[in-house]
């Protein structure tokens, strides 16, 4: 009888049971049950917030758990550290991307087990080697392992973070967000497929359900910290799961669709821009507008909007802002010049938040200069400055006292959009502006964008989901190579539309009708 | 079986061979390159003022006055490139001037009492300042600025002010040519450039440059950041130990405020060099070569009839001048990688 129910736990993968951890007063986790099957994927479903970073955390070593049990394949597994995970076959390709920047890309491949030659000296020949091996394996042949990682762009490093989990995992291999940067998944789905054909079982966190539900036939809801169930994705549907994560019945769809106002006058003109990776981009950005940017990773939109932002030198062309030209030289020049420009950066942690400052002093960092000098900013002044922003993107005061470092992602996320929003600069260059949040999240941020719009401000949007495009979008244009691949209103936009052009297929087109 | 595939798989993928170009120019680059050829433009000013400058002798009188701050400059490296500062170099430099001043060992056996005492006292130095900064996580300015302050006091409770006397067999010795050509101080400084030469292409020197670079993302990479944080501080201390052992030699007497003048100095001597304050890039051997930059433009400044009052002030100059420079060169040199 024992024997069979030890058997039974041997049979899967993990099994973790009453899981619960807490920071000070904060509870993170408060009852985790989570099971998984060899060769299964299985996703991890819930708001920022819910538990699931604290739970990847526990199981790749990162921290302890203070109550509960973990199992791998029948054994008791208590990890001290990442390294002590790894030779338990566990593996992650973390959120924020752990790869060190002045390494070339066989050493974090390898690390910390890098080869040895002569006297225990690392070997860069034949590290470079086995690093080709693995990556040729994983179909990123076309990375030079010799390369320093910081010379790659988004999408490759999250693809190398995630190839370094599949070296690692031998039985568990955890994804968290792995699509975060990635603008298709055909290569992530294959490698996972790759991997639970060895029997690997797959723990999949992502907001994306969509794509949860190609690939998971598994879910389990945390919400609040706890364990809410474990469903068959085949059955749920998208309202009960969602429900599930919220804990109350979803509010309608995210928002009001169809809307196509007669836009006002063109706020921002763009004519033949050229610099960085972009040649010769002209478009209109008119009042009371969102103009969506649609393109693969690295098609240019990153320097479209950095020379916007006056982040990035201008090589050619010339841009109006109101009928005025309009020279950036850095954002704050762009905060000034004219009815303002301010832009959202994308990589929160890096070049969005400073995290030992409080919520509220992030949100009215760029309009401190109107308290005058003399006057003093104490937190009352910050706080009365900041919660009129707050509202409009809809966060809870009682984040904004807090560090906005130990805030979830999404809160953090609120409260950039919130300081682009309190600069008074009546066009935003927004730049992924739902990266890696939640659905509740995701809602908000619409409705403050639509908010903003309706006031009669301009936005220029780009995103790396393309149903956001085309639900938010009153025109969106495709960037392919850096140039503009075509341009769609309102009424033409859909997916299917606009992955041709991401893909490059209506400049075949086009070019074969001329 | 497996092995079969994996071996026939093997042979289908073409490592790529050699190195890319622009990535060996941005390698010389945090080698020391630009430190390198300023040296040697300054030497040539040197000997176009002092025709002597090319005899032994005169080579040999430059590494001795060089070779305490390269020493206490190498040691100070470990510890930006992991981005961290080290204070305790005054403190160790001075508690090893003395314990040599008032405890003097004569003969070669002496000698290497000595040098073993050196490097024990900087040894257990660093060994505290890790243990607080990689341990209990105290910031290393913090924690060496304490280090220092005790080490200076246990200095003056050693000696209380200038006197004592260095063995004269190591004071001879040591500032000596070897063959009446080599001088035997620049062989100190060569064995650690080796050595470092050597650990930098260690596990533990990659670990070094990761943690300078991003701690988190090492530790996520399953690096031992504790491990590698402690062993820098103590590695740093050994050099202290080492430059303080040198600095003795060098002036035959014991001083408990020997080390202070080489604290700010060091960190010039690695700015110079072109080591990222801020952690992650640079090398131990463009340290040396700052080091001995500096030293060197106090001579062309003295055999150019400058008063030594305006040292500190050139000294300074050429400090902002390297750093602007190699900032420019650097960005060249990433936008030629780039193309």
């Amino acid at each position: 009888m024992q024997i069979s129910s030890l058997q039974a736990a041997a049979a899967k993968a993990l099994v973790a049971e009453s899981v619960r951890k807490a920071y000070g007063a904060t509870v993170a986790l408060q009852h985790a049950d989570i099971t998984l099957e060899g060769g299964e994927v299985h996703a991890v479903l819930g708001e920022n917030g819910a538990g699931k970073s604290t739970l990847v955390r526990i199981l790749t070593g990162a921290t302890a758990p203070d109550a509960g049990s973990i199992h791998i394949h029948g054994e008791p597994y208590r990890p001290h550290s990442i390294e002590d995970a790894r030779t338990h076959g566990v593996a992650t390709a973390f959120q924020e991307l752990s790869l060190v920047p002045n390494l070339t890309v066989a050493q974090n491949l390898l690390l910390p087990h890098l080869s040895r030659g002569i006297a225990g000296m690392v070997s860069g020949r034949r590290n470079i080697e086995r690093a080709a091996q693995i990556l040729a394996e994983h179909k990123l042949g076309r990375l030079d392992p010799r390369v320093d990682v910081s010379t790659l762009p988004l999408a490759d490093r999250q693809r190398l973070e995630i190839v370094r989990a599949l070296k690692n995992a031998g039985s568990v291999l955890i994804l968290d967000e792995p699509t975060a940067s990635l603008a298709e998944t055909d290569w992530l789905f294959e490698q996972i497929e790759r991997a639970t054909e060895r029997n690997v079982a797959v723990l999949y966190i992502s907001h994306r359900l969509s794509e949860v539900r190609e690939i998971c036939r598994s879910a389990t809801v945390l919400r609040n910290g706890a364990t809410i169930a474990s469903v068959s994705l085949t059955e749920a549907t998208d309202g009960d799961i969602f429900e599930m994560m919220v804990g109350k019945k979803v509010r309608e769809e995210l928002s009001g669709e169809g809307r196509s106002r007669a836009s006002g006058e063109t706020r921002l003109k763009v004519s033949n821009l050229s610099g960085g990776t972009v040649e010769e981009v002209s478009f209109d950005l008119k009042a009371g507008e969102v103009l969506g940017i649609a393109a693969l990773e690295g098609q240019g939109q990153r320097d479209v909007f950095r020379m916007l932002a006056g982040l990035e030198r201008v090589d050619g062309g010339s841009v109006e802002l109101d009928g005025k030209p309009y020279v950036a030289h850095s954002p704050r020049a762009a905060l000034k010049a004219g009815s303002g420009v301010a832009y959202l950066p994308e990589e929160r942690k890096t070049e969005g938040i400073l995290a030992g400052m409080t919520a509220a002093s992030n949100v009215v960092l760029p309009i401190l200069g109107k308290v005058g000098f003399p006057a003093i900013v104490n937190d009352r002044v910050e706080f009365r400055m900041a919660k009129d922003a707050g509202e409009r993107v809809d966060m809870a005061p009682r984040y904004l006292g807090f560090a906005i470092g130990d805030l979830s992602g999404g809160n953090q996320q609120k409260a950039l959009i919130a300081r682009v929003l309190a600069t008074g600069a009546r066009t935003l260059l927004l730049f992924d502006p739902t990266r890696g949040v939640d659905v509740g999240t995701k809602a908000s941020i619409y409705a403050a964008i639509r908010a903003f719009t309706d006031e009669g401000g301009s936005v220029l949007f780009y995103s790396s989901e393309l149903p956001e495009l085309v639900q938010l979008a009153d025109r969106c244009m495709v960037l392919y190579g850096g140039q503009i691949a075509a341009t769609y209103p309102r009424d033409q936009i859909d997916e299917q539309r606009l992955v041709t052009a991401m893909t490059g297929h209506v400049d075949a087109r086009e070019r074969a009708a001329s | 079986m497996t092995d079969l595939t994996q071996t026939a798989r093997r042979s289908e993928v073409q490592p790529p061979q050699g190195r890319l170009a622009g990535q060996t120019f941005a390698r010389l680059l945090q080698g020391g390159l630009i430190i390198v050829i300023l040296y040697f433009a300054l030497y040539a000013l040197y000997f176009y003022q002092q025709p002597r400058a090319l005899s032994a002798g005169s080579i040999a009188a430059l590494m001795n006055n060089t070779v305490p701050l390269a020493l206490a400059a190498a040691g100070q490296t470990f510890v930006i490139i992991s981005r961290g500062f080290d204070l305790s170099v005054a403190g160790v430099i001075s508690v090893c001037n003395v314990v040599m001043a008032v405890y003097p060992l004569d003969g070669p056996g002496g000698a290497v009492m000595s040098i073993l005492m050196c490097v024990a006292i900087g040894g257990s130095v660093g060994a505290v300042n890790g243990f607080l900064v990689a341990y209990l996580r105290l910031q290393s300015i913090a924690a060496t600025l304490a280090t220092m302050i005790i080490c200076q006091g246990v200095a003056l409770v050693i000696l209380n002010a200038p006197g004592g006397r260095v063995a004269d067999w190591l004071s001879y010795e040591l500032t000596d040519r070897l063959f009446k050509t080599i001088p035997i101080s620049g062989l100190f400084v060569l064995a650690v450039v080796l050595a470092w030469l050597y650990l930098r292409r260690t596990s533990f020197g990659i670990s070094l440059y990761a943690i300078g670079a991003d701690e988190h993302a090492a530790s996520l990479s399953g690096i031992n950041v504790r491990k590698v944080r402690f062993f820098t501080f103590v590695s740093a201390g050994v050099l202290y130990g080492l430059a303080g052992f040198m600095l003795s030699a060098q002036t035959a007497t014991g001083n408990p405020t020997s080390g202070t003048p080489l604290l700010l100095l060091s960190f010039a001597a690695v700015a110079l060099g072109g080591t990222s304050l801020s952690g992650g890039k640079g090398s131990l051997f463009a340290s040396v070569m700052g080091a001995a930059t500096l030293m060197l433009l106090q001579k062309v400044l003295f055999s150019s009839g400058v008063s030594s009052f305006y040292t500190g002030v050139f000294q300074g100059c050429v400090l902002i001048i390297a750093v602007v420079f190699s900032g420019l060169i650097e960005k060249l040199g990433e936008r030629a990688a780039k193309l």
